[in-house]
């Protein structure tokens, strides 16, 4: 049968036989910006996923959750990439788990990478930024129904940054964007690195052409689908747009580390193509699960097609091409 | 034909008789596997790790150990010796005499509490006397059969009639003082000799003062490395305190005629090579020196290992012997005088070790073995068989293998020993499974919805009851979610106690068994059987190791000892409540063969496939049958390459289960094990061929030396094979210089090519016999004539052959006529005129295996030769199932050598061809269609190229794409799990280690935070 969140909805909350369509949902609001009566089917599946988080389909055999989960209980425990920068600093940058994906992802990505260019790109800024050490966000444990575990994360979370004496939170990841601005009440701002790249004078004068895959968290759970362009712009690139693009773009299929099957592989499948199809040379993004998904489709030992294209983090993009001109 | 018994008798439980009776036993023959001391592995299980790979050896022969231990096929006659052997072959009557251990084996568990009651210590003959064990005792801990055995000369119950202890210690009744040994008589049809060597005894050379403490033999080295061995793996001085400088003296009871052992001993430069190398690995300060006539590194990898050695990790390599050790009488330093390389003196220097690299001599009961059999010996004291026939001793249905015909590697041995089972299989072709019977179980009954989960505690004796609260982890068991029913038990191995279990499952209706006690890997594939008998799946059981893991690590924490127990039986529980029973498949599959090249090696297995009536195809590219060999004239035992290859080529020709294909190559190959379909093109074959093994022997070609020493330059320079018709054509060139190693042993071609030093010496002598007034000048870099063709060398010298050894970086350098040479040795130049120069060029690995190599999924080396699946015990196989190899396309090798392996490649297929089906096993992998996107990761971790990746459509609600998914092929996978552990999305299942399984152990284990 046809996936309908009207009919998981009924099944649900009328009928209450339950579906297991609330486990397939991506989540990615897709269905929530075409929705004429606006209802917010996502939150809804977020709702219902909470406490069944047994019932979710993980990736890797959920050690990414496993690991979140341990760091609750383990009251020093951290993500791994140390407390950098000006340790007085007011603008404070979050990696997020990007050291989690080096250790689990073998996709030909390197992820800390984007922690090491954000910090460059706001050296470059003057932002004088400090790199926080804290615990994972948890934004994969509330998607994934567990919002006990969320919760305690958030708490701990929240705790580090007030003593961190930061104003400013700057993230990398869509999702940890989203989940610090919406799902955590904290007492500072919070801004997507593209919000301060967009208006930078990085003095890079690119003229790669490139495409900007929205990650949905940044675009449609955010609202943000400028900044990223305009940083790339501004940088000197040339954006063209896919096929579907901005509130229509399609999801890479596997946030919050779920789903990852032959459905959402035709996502995939249809994004690299559409990727393909505007010539450029780099597909950039602004969400470490994008680019592992992304890539590793992209990179897969017997592709039926090829892609002849890289695909960047928006923060990698612009430090190397900012590296490159130091270089000339 | 007269009377055929389906029956073997191996010889000698070294990894020899260990290989043959395995493949025997596979090939549905009766074996009795007869060996001297109380345990099967020979002296492999001494080894501390092997080269040139470094791998543990014990490791590595352990799984074979247990795999003899538990097949049903093999009945195993350990502390027994043969003493007579009548008849003939088809049909003998060997009587073997078991002699008394004074333990009887259905009660002994091997719990050891005999062994803390026993007073007397003995030299431990396994650590080579560098420590000490008890009269009554078990060879190693990985002995097998896991029986103790009481020394009859040390107890002192048997020879002063005092102490008991053991008897009064055991708990199950095993200890039988009354025992006299039998002697028994077996019905077979052929023997295998297998009984090895003996290491040179190193007393009888007094100079060399093994009565020192700190020297040693390289047997009591290899102990003295080893973790298992006396001192823990770290080399101890008789001080106690660790040695900064060791030498090694090479050639120590071989190539050396004036006491009678005049062979090579073919393994003890690269043993003692191995040994610098892991003693330096253990202290990086340790200097380390072998003092040596010639370095042999001659097999595969070794080369290139002596040059590690040497270049990169420092052991220094001195081109000398010392004649003795000299031992200072003030302050007892050991030290070793020798002649310098560069000819400038003797040189005396200080070691704190030394190690004396004994060579590998022809066992006291070898010989005695080969009376009682009645076949001939070589003056070498080896059993005497031919070049064109290794394992044929001179009885008919007598085989010979490893190191009783000649001083060999491990390798070479596995080789043999598959060689020797595969003729005798062979012999006994038509009696495949006419004395094995299989084993009938009681019908599985249905497992049903309900968890009922019986638990077994074992106290090992005192091993888990002295240390672990037993009764606490009983009455806490009990209380475990799924578990109906919970008992101990005493030893829940002992025969009476497996009953018990039987009855216990039936009695309680249990669908699920957890047995409390010791390591799976002894114990598991015989509860698994128990089960079978109580009519449950095998499958439905879970070891607790609360021996290894609780009460032998923990033995002076009880309390936490028991805490740890519960622990592991709660985890054991959580996970036997989710066991699901898991089924074996047959696959029908087609018993026929392939062989790829028609030289020596694919002949001889070609034909060794078709006498045990299977058809094989053969194949080979050149328009006639013969290989490498037709460009030879001679063999190195002086018959002519024709007196073996025509009776040869004629019977593979003329037998009915052979086709032969010449002029035509494997262009496509599709299927696996037993299902492989092979497309055949060439000069007038177009052909689709069907089989379920293939064997490459696609051999190895002469390099044509180009561009060294001046070859293709001057018309009087040729190379051995050419030399070779020259010679039968008769010629007078008065000078003959040959030089070794002519594109070999260099940056290019790194390695060794083994034969060419005795082809060389074979011709030199030629020619020397031909005309004793010829000059001969070898010029060579290393004379590797190893094994017994080292006689050829000594014979070589005597007829006045001049040796000069020249280096890597001053090679000779040929003129038209002359040849400007350093050598080392005397430290001077010298010009040598000649007439006829012959390069020794080094086997090259043929351009086709690099195509070839991917049609069967099989790697290459870095030489381009084939790469087997293990150097040491799988050297004819290929990690792919179904594909063998055999011969110089596995590495350069002589004209037995290949031989041998292909008559191991051929017994190797057998196994697989004798079946009635193919099966699979229970837990192996399965992909979840829907959720494999593809990625072909576990095509690149699992080590058996069992996934495959398949084009397919997927239709999802919008999109329809084309991509490629994952097929795991049954009969290939092992069920190891690397694929499952890799995959991304949790397609594939490891079925006996499914997710939920391994999560409920992991939180069962939270449980206890």
């Amino acid at each position: 049968m046809k996936t309908s969140p009207r009919n998981t909805i009924y099944q649900t909350n009328v009928y209450k036989t339950g579906s297991d369509d609330i486990w397939n949902c991506l989540t990615c609001n897709l269905c929530y910006d075409e929705c004429p009566q606006g209802v917010d089917y996502p939150e809804f599946v977020k709702e219902e996923r909470d406490g069944n988080v047994e019932s979710a389909d993980l990736v890797h055999k959920g050690v990414f959750t496993l690991l979140s989960d341990m760091m609750v209980d383990l009251d020093k425990s951290r993500t791994s990439l140390e407390e950098a920068g000006n340790k007085d600093s007011k603008v404070g940058y979050y990696p997020g788990c990007l050291d989690f994906q080096d250790m689990f992802f073998n996709v030909d990505a390197d992820f800390s990478s984007i922690a090491n260019s954000s910090m460059k790109l706001l050296d470059r800024m003057d932002l004088d930024p400090k790199r926080l050490q804290m615990k994972c966000c948890g934004h994969d444990q509330l998607w994934q129904g567990d919002r006990t575990t969320f919760d305690k994360l958030k708490e701990q979370n929240t705790k580090l940054i007030k003593e961190s004496g930061i104003e400013t939170l700057v993230t990398s990841c869509a999702e940890c964007y989203r989940t610090l601005s919406q799902d955590y009440d904290l007492p500072i701002k919070v801004v997507h690195i593209s919000q301060l790249l967009k208006d930078a004078d990085l003095g890079i004068d690119s003229n790669v052409d490139v495409t900007y895959h929205d990650a949905c968290r940044l675009g449609r759970h955010m609202g943000e689908y400028d900044a990223p362009r305009d940083s790339l712009t501004k940088a000197g690139a040339n954006v063209t747009e896919m096929a579907h693009t901005k509130e229509k773009a399609w999801c890479c299929g596997v946030s919050s580390m779920m789903n990852c099957n032959d459905k959402s592989k035709a996502l995939r499948k249809t994004r690299l193509d559409e990727a393909k199809k505007t010539g450029a040379k780099v597909m950039v993004t602004t969400c470490p699960k994008c680019l592992a998904h992304l890539t590793c489709m992209k990179n897969e030992l017997e592709s039926v097609e090829d892609y002849d294209f890289e695909i960047k983090d928006l923060t990698v993009f612009l430090a190397d091409e900012m590296e490159g001109k130091k270089d000339e | 034909m007269s009377k055929l018994v389906g029956a073997v008798a191996v010889a000698g439980g070294g990894v020899a008789g260990i290989q043959s009776a395995i493949d025997l036993a596979n090939s549905g023959l009766k074996v009795y596997l007869i060996e001297s001391s109380t345990s099967i592995g020979g002296k492999m299980a001494q080894l501390d790790k092997t080269f040139p790979t470094l791998d543990c050896s014990m490791c590595t022969l352990s799984p074979k150990l247990a795999e003899v231990s538990r097949h049903p096929n093999i009945e195993l006659l350990t502390y027994s010796e043969i003493t007579s052997i009548e008849g003939k072959a088809g049909d003998f009557k060997v009587k073997v005499k078991r002699k008394a251990t004074y333990v009887n084996p259905k009660n002994c568990t091997a719990c050891g509490l005999c062994v803390s009651k026993c007073p007397v210590k003995v030299p431990d003959e396994y650590n080579e006397g560098g420590n000490n064990r008890k009269a009554i005792y078990l060879a190693f801990p990985q002995a097998v059969p896991r029986v103790y055995t009481i020394d009859a000369e040390k107890c002192l119950y048997l020879t002063k009639g005092k102490c008991g202890n053991c008897a009064k210690s055991c708990e199950n009744d095993a200890i039988n003082y009354e025992d006299k040994g039998e002697e028994i008589e077996i019905n077979v049809g052929s023997v295998i000799l297998s009984t090895g060597f003996e290491p040179f005894d190193a007393t009888q050379l007094e100079q060399y003062r093994l009565d020192h403490p700190d020297v040693v033999t390289s047997m009591q080295f290899e102990r003295q490395l080893s973790s298992s061995g006396p001192f823990e793996g770290h080399v101890t001085l008789s001080d106690g305190t660790h040695p900064k400088k060791i030498a090694w003296i090479q050639c120590i009871g071989s190539r050396s005629p004036e006491i009678g052992r005049r062979n090579c001993s073919s393994v003890c430069c690269m043993y003692a090579t191995k040994e610098a190398m892991v003693a330096m690995e253990h202290d990086s300060e340790l200097e380390t020196t072998i003092f040596n006539i010639d370095v042999r590194a001659f097999g595969k990898g070794f080369e290139e290992f002596y040059q590690k050695a040497k270049n990169e990790k420092g052991v220094r390599f001195i081109n000398s012997r010392p004649s003795g050790v000299e031992v200072d009488p003030n302050t007892n330093k050991l030290s070793l005088k020798y002649e310098l390389e560069d000819g400038n003196g003797i040189r005396q220097e200080e070691f704190d070790m030394v190690v004396l690299s004994i060579g590998l001599t022809p066992s006291k009961s070898s010989k005695q073995l080969v009376n009682i059999a009645g076949v001939e010996m070589d003056d070498l004291g080896f059993v005497k068989t031919r070049i064109d026939r290794p394992v044929e001793t001179t009885r008919p249905g007598i085989f010979v293998s490893g190191t009783m015909q000649a001083p060999k590697d491990i390798p070479d041995t596995v080789a043999d020993a598959s060689g020797a089972a595969s003729k005798a299989s062979s012999l006994l072709s038509s009696e495949r499974g006419s004395l094995v019977t299989e084993k009938q179980y009681p019908t599985e009954k249905d497992v049903g919805d309900e968890v009922r989960t019986g638990v077994i505690v074992c106290r090992c004796g005192i091993n888990i009851g002295n240390v672990v609260d037993v009764p606490n982890v009983v009455e806490y068991a009990k209380d475990l979610n799924g578990v109906a029913f919970v008992k101990e038990e005493v030893y829940a191995c002992s025969s009476d106690s497996l009953v018990g279990i039987a009855d216990m499952v039936k009695e309680h209706n249990l669908n699920r068994v957890v047995v409390a006690s010791c390591t799976p890997r002894t114990h598991e594939p015989m509860f698994r059987e128990t089960l079978m008998e109580a009519g449950l799946n095998p499958y439905m059981f879970e070891l607790a190791n609360i021996r290894e893991h609780c009460s032998w690590v923990h033995q002076n924490e009880k309390e936490k000892a028991t805490r740890k127990a519960r622990d592991t039986v709660r985890m054991s529980v959580s996970r036997a409540n989710l066991l699901q029973p898991l089924y074996k498949q047959k696959v029908e599959f087609n018993n026929s063969g392939l062989v790829i090249g028609g030289g020596i090696a694919g002949m001889n297995a070609a034909l060794d496939i078709a006498d045990k009536g299977f058809h094989v195809t053969l194949i080979e590219k050149k328009p006639e049958l013969g290989g490498l060999l037709n460009t030879y004239t001679k063999l190195q035992d002086g018959r002519s390459t024709n007196e073996v290859l025509e009776p040869l080529i004629a019977r593979v020709e003329s037998h009915d289960n052979i086709t032969v294909l010449i002029d035509a190559e494997l262009v496509e190959l599709e299927g696996s094990i037993g299902n492989f379909t092979a497309h055949v093109k060439g000069d007038g074959v177009d052909e689709e061929i069907q089989c379920g093994v293939a064997i490459i022997a696609t051999g190895a070609d002469e390099l044509m030396p180009e561009g060294y020493f001046s070859y293709g330059k001057y018309p009087n320079i040729v190379t051995q094979s050419k030399l070779e018709h020259m010679i039968d054509k008769g010629m007078d060139a008065k000078n003959v210089v040959f030089i070794q190693c002519a594109g070999g042993r260099n940056d290019e071609r790194p390695y060794c090519s083994r034969a060419c030093c005795t082809v060389a010496m074979k011709n030199a002598i030629r020619l020397k016999e031909d005309n004793p007034k010829r000059n001969i000048y070898m010029l060579y870099r290393d004379i590797r004539t190893f094994g017994r063709w080292e006689d050829l060398y000594t014979h070589a010298r005597e007829l006045g052959v001049v040796f000069m050894r020249y280096t890597e970086d001053k090679e000779p350098q040929v003129d038209e006529k002359s040849i400007k040479m350093f050598d080392q040795l005397l430290n001077m130049n010298f010009d040598i005129n000649y007439d006829l120069l012959v390069l020794s060029a080094p086997m090259v690995a043929p351009d086709t295996n690099e195509t070839l190599a991917p049609l069967f999924k099989v790697p290459l080396d870095s030489n381009k030769f084939f790469l087997e699946a293990h150097i040491k015990l799988r050297p004819v196989e290929f990690a792919t199932e179904g594909v063998f190899l055999c011969g110089t396309a596995q590495a350069p090798k002589l004209v037995d050598e290949a031989v041998s392996q292909a008559s191991a490649a051929a017994s190797r297929a057998c196994t697989i061809l004798s079946s009635d089906f193919l099966e699979t096993i229970g837990n192996i992998s399965v992909v979840d269609s829907e959720l494999c996107i593809g990625c072909g990761r576990c095509t690149m971790v699992c080590p058996y190229k069992a996934p495959e990746l398949q084009e397919v459509v997927v239709e999802t609600e919008e999109i329809t794409y084309t991509t490629k998914k994952c097929e795991i092929n049954p009969t290939v996978c092992k069920g190891c799990g690397s694929c499952a552990a890799e995959c991304p999305t949790g397609a594939i299942t490891s079925r006996h280690f499914t997710t939920p399984q391994i999560m409920a152990v992991i939180k069962a284990y939270g449980e206890g935070l």
